[in-house]
């Protein structure tokens, strides 16, 4: 033991200012599993709020930016990823989504999908953390068909055992199309979430 | 006198021969030699194709997740991220993309997956994963290098 520790007192000496990295290296040693090893909180005499401004500053900037181009409509086509039926979809207007499985909306209904987990354009990205403020991106969508899948087989057999099932299964598939999506307000980096009437969650 | 009871329903086979193999004939119609048009060879493939059919919905969906898997590697693998890292990162983050849709960004929108790659490294850094030899801006302007805390 105490051999180790020379050692790693030879080392210190010789990298004065790669400490670091050898503690680095000892944290990968440790028992204790990775990710419950972080990092000590900031000092107190550092000035953190000037700090903050600053990154305020910047993120207030680029809002402006992404205003500016959705104002003079030069943004492009945007792309969406919903939540739909506990699936994610990366969707684009135009595009018709599957949804399997039993899912109450008839054909012909209007429906609008509220879980935007992502947004994007040709020059920015909104990320969701998990998902993005309600009303600030706005995906339609029409019930274009409701129908069933193919028929499935469903076949289990043992050999020499006189064991065989077959059934069969169709689930039924419900088609929409994505009509629009669309920036419904400026992005302004602060939330400012109406609670509309209708909303039941 | 007719015997319309039950033992005798129970030899009886079901509907017509001809039918009943037309069936099966017409799932092997598209096989190969003998299994196509001899019907104790075809039967056998049938049962063994459909019995393949159900296990093989199974093993599509985890074929599917190891490909996207594969995807979004290579894809943080680009920016010197590993996977487990990368999903930690996002996930201490709050942003709970799968990995479909993931893998799916990666391809065809790479910018957006760079910026989610790097959101999740800063996490990654700041929390102090292992794996993130570079050490986080966060850190270094909050001082915590010259510190030597870890």
């Amino acid at each position: 033991m105490s051999f180790l520790a020379q050692t790693v007192r030879q080392v210190l000496r010789q990298v004065p200012n790669r400490s670091s990295a050898l503690a680095g290296a000892m944290r990968s040693l440790s028992i204790s599993p990775a990710f419950k090893q972080q990092n000590k909180p900031a000092a107190e005499s550092v000035d953190i709020s000037a700090i903050a401004k600053d990154h305020q500053k910047e993120g207030l900037e680029i809002c402006e930016r992404i205003n500016r181009q959705v104002a003079k409509s030069e943004q492009g086509r945007l792309f969406a990823v919903v939540h739909l039926c506990g699936k994610q979809f990366k969707v684009t207007p135009g595009d018709i989504v599957l949804v399997e499985g039993y899912w109450p909306p008839t054909t012909g209904d209007e429906i609008s999908l509220d879980k935007v987990l992502l947004a994007g354009a040709r020059d920015f990205t909104l990320v969701g953390r998990p998902i993005l403020e309600p009303g600030l991106v706005v995906v339609k969508a029409t019930v274009v068909e409701k129908t069933l899948s193919h028929t499935k087989t469903h076949f289990r057999k043992k050999r020499r055992k006189q064991y065989m099932r077959i059934n069969f299964q169709r689930s039924p598939h419900t088609m929409i199309r994505i009509n629009s999506i669309e920036l419904a307000r400026p992005v302004d980096g602060k939330s400012e979430a109406q609670e509309s009437p209708k909303r039941l969650f | 006198m007719v015997f319309l009871s039950l033992p005798l329903l129970v030899r009886a086979r079901g509907p017509d021969e001809f039918w009943r193999k037309r069936r099966i004939f017409k799932l092997a119609a598209h096989y190969r030699s003998r299994t196509r048009n001899v019907y104790s060879f075809a039967i056998r493939s049938v049962h063994r194709a459909l019995a393949y059919a159900t296990k093989g919905r199974k093993l599509k969906k985890l074929d599917m997740a190891q490909l996207w898997s594969t995807r979004v590697e290579a894809g943080c693998q680009q920016y010197g991220v590993g996977l487990e890292t990368f999903k930690e990162g996002l996930a201490r983050s709050d942003i709970l993309l799968n990995k479909k849709t993931l893998s799916d960004l990666a391809i065809w929108e790479p910018r957006s997956f760079e910026a989610l790659v790097r959101i999740s490294r800063e996490r990654a850094a700041v929390e102090g994963l292992p794996d993130i030899k570079r050490r986080s801006a966060f850190n270094q302007v909050y001082g915590l290098s010259n510190l030597k805390l870890d």
